[in-house]
């Protein structure tokens, strides 16, 4: 007896077969959608960039808190060092014209504890009005101790910021930079920003105890809702995150999966991202790192890519010594 | 931000936030201080009965009411006088500092580093006191804890007590970077040379008072420079701190009017490094 499957057993079967076959690194996933976007310099396009950057994720805000996590690290306004304040309000400014019920501005630096002040350095108050009813400095947030959903480091419960546990949509705003610890800090990395320096001090040492990659991870897996656009219009390179020299690649990058958006930024950075352990550890054995399975769109990472230079003790991770 | 703004800004719970929200311990520790020192008693009173309800089982506070750990904050609250405070409330915070070091000073992790063959670093020589146990030392923590002993060692000159803040003060001598002044912690990372920050060399020079080296002189001349550019009243409050506890801040200084104090601690610090300044030390005595 022939038997005919209809489209939703057929769709289901492959499902099946795919979840069966997938112990391996090359199995097919789902593609992350990640796009490349040119912007060559901090000006008042980048407000349009941004606006049709984030209509093409089809981004459904409308009604939802979202917080926008930028890198504020140090007083230097003319370095590289921090998320540039226009790219932050010029998402602030298209999330709102997508319908947000409300945007908030959220970080909470890792070395610097007056961060209203290293803010106004970095030009938040001049760029965003109001910054300060718009800002929340998740070092002295109210907080929640938690679990994250995985756990790869033995921290155990973490006390975090309500204001991001309590957000629909959670912005992950980096700077593209080479970081002496841990190889690249990007989208992930980034979350370091959300443990409360009110509880766990400046520097947040008991993740460096605990792992720094696992502790990424373990952030990561804490934060399901998140998006993120990386500050790649001037990057650093060299002995980042602070102590780095400027790296214009005049790019934006975004995506619902900071996994692939990070793996993204490593290519352009002519970094090999399997080889960041973080990375390795949050992708969990998928193959959302693998070229192939992240559907790019804009730019190719190849057209973008420039090498950022890397400290000795990270040369092995270069593309180039596959 | 005068004092009456600081009432203003208390909480029903008797404590302070940072800027608005949930009461912490710093902040209310701080306007404590500031209201004693302007005889405000009634808002001291309430902050003290905050501080005092907040306080952990294991001697220490936490940052936060609510926070099952104490950490670092136990400082500032054994800065407060014991006769406001209470004697025996007091007592347990000095004991939870002298009970705490750098987890790079515990028997068990220099066991561990002894057994796997590494060296101790020469910065790993002195114990000082981590932001919250289990971690490192950071000069920010030591600082303050050696602030706090100070005061009580002249209360009660005890043994124990002099040797955490001589070697508490070691751990700042061996943390100052090359140039003078001081980052958070290590001097140098993989092989690059850390910078000072103006918040960190204040509060290292505050607590180094008495102590004159070649060290501190470098890092007194990082001080004056840095009161010349920072544009932060946190840094700027230390940095007047750590000057004065020398003897240095320049004749005539004049807080840039145009830097705002954004927290309460930068009100309250502000308000007793001026009485600092007219010699009424009731921070750092």
């Amino acid at each position: 007896m022939s038997q005919t499957l209809t489209r939703r057993e057929w769709l289901a079967a492959s499902a099946g077969t795919a979840l069966l076959g997938g112990c391996g690194a090359e199995r097919p996933i789902v593609p992350s959608i990640v796009s490349i976007v040119r912007a060559p310099v901090y000006d008042q396009r980048i407000y349009e960039t941004v606006r049709q950057m984030l209509q093409e994720h089809r981004l459904e805000v409308r009604g939802r808190r979202v917080v926008l996590k930028p890198n504020l690290v140090e007083f230097e306004p003319g370095s590289s060092i921090n998320t540039h304040p226009l790219l932050v309000h010029a998402a602030f400014e298209a999330f709102r014209g997508m319908g947000a019920a409300s945007v908030r501005i959220a970080e909470g630096p890792g070395h610097r504890r007056n961060t209203f002040d290293l803010a106004d350095a970095a030009g938040y108050f001049k760029t965003v009005p109001r910054f300060e009813d718009v800002f929340v400095d998740l070092n002295l947030d109210d907080v929640t101790r938690v679990r994250p959903a995985s756990q790869f480091s033995r921290l155990g419960p973490l006390y975090l910021p309500n204001t991001a546990l309590g957000a629909d949509l959670l912005v992950s705003m980096p700077k593209m930079k080479t970081h002496h610890w841990v190889g690249a800090t990007l989208a992930m990395k980034n979350l370091f920003g959300l443990v409360p320096g009110g509880i766990y001090g400046w520097p947040k040492n008991p993740l460096h105890w605990a792992g720094i990659h696992e502790s990424i991870a373990d952030l990561h897996a804490a934060f399901p809702r998140q998006f993120a656009i990386v500050d790649g219009i001037v990057g650093m390179e060299g002995n980042g995150p602070i102590q780095g020299t400027p790296k214009p690649v005049g790019v934006l990058v975004s995506g619902r999966d900071p996994v692939a958006v990070d793996a993204t930024c490593c290519r352009i950075m002519r970094i090999e991202p399997g080889r960041i352990v973080y990375l390795r550890l949050a992708s969990g054995g998928e193959s959302n790192l693998t070229e192939r399975n992240i559907r790019q769109i804009g730019e190719s990472p190849s057209a973008v890519a420039t090498p950022f230079e890397l400290i000795p003790e990270f040369q092995s991770l270069r593309m180039e010594n596959r | 931000m005068a004092i009456e703004i600081l009432a203003d800004r208390q909480n029903r719970d008797g404590g302070w936030p940072y800027v608005r929200g949930s009461s912490w311990t710093e902040p209310t520790v701080y306007a404590v201080l500031a209201s004693l020192a302007a005889g405000e008693m009634e808002p001291a009173r309430r902050g003290l009965r905050w501080i005092l309800a907040t306080g952990r089982r294991d001697g220490g506070w936490p940052p936060q009411a609510g926070v099952d750990q104490s950490t670092w904050v136990t400082a500032l609250v054994a800065l407060l006088p014991p006769e406001h405070l209470g004697a025996s409330a007091h007592a347990r915070a000095i004991a939870w500092l002298l009970g705490t070091v750098g987890r790079e000073s515990t028997v068990t992790y220099r066991l561990r580093e002894w057994l796997l063959g590494n060296p101790r670093l020469p910065e790993e020589e002195f114990p000082g006191w981590p932001w919250i146990p289990n971690a490192a030392a950071w000069v920010g923590p030591t600082s303050l804890a050696v602030l706090a002993l100070e005061k009580e060692y002249r209360r009660r000159p005890l043994p124990a007590i002099r040797e955490r803040i001589d070697s508490g003060r070691r751990f700042l001598q061996t943390r100052m970077c090359r140039e003078g002044g001081w980052n958070h912690g290590s001097v140098r990372a993989l092989g690059y040379e850390s910078l000072p920050y103006p918040e960190t060399t204040g509060m290292a020079l505050a607590a180094l008072r008495g102590v004159h080296s070649p060290g501190t002189e470098r890092s007194l001349a990082v001080a004056r420079r840095f009161l010349g550019e920072c544009r932060s009243a946190d840094a700027l409050n230390w940095l007047r701190l750590g000057l004065l506890a020398h003897g240095q801040l320049p004749v005539g200084y004049c807080h840039p009017v145009a830097i705002e104090n954004r927290t309460i601690p930068d009100a309250s610090l502000g308000l007793l490094v001026a009485e600092a300044e007219k010699g009424r030390v009731l921070f750092l005595a």
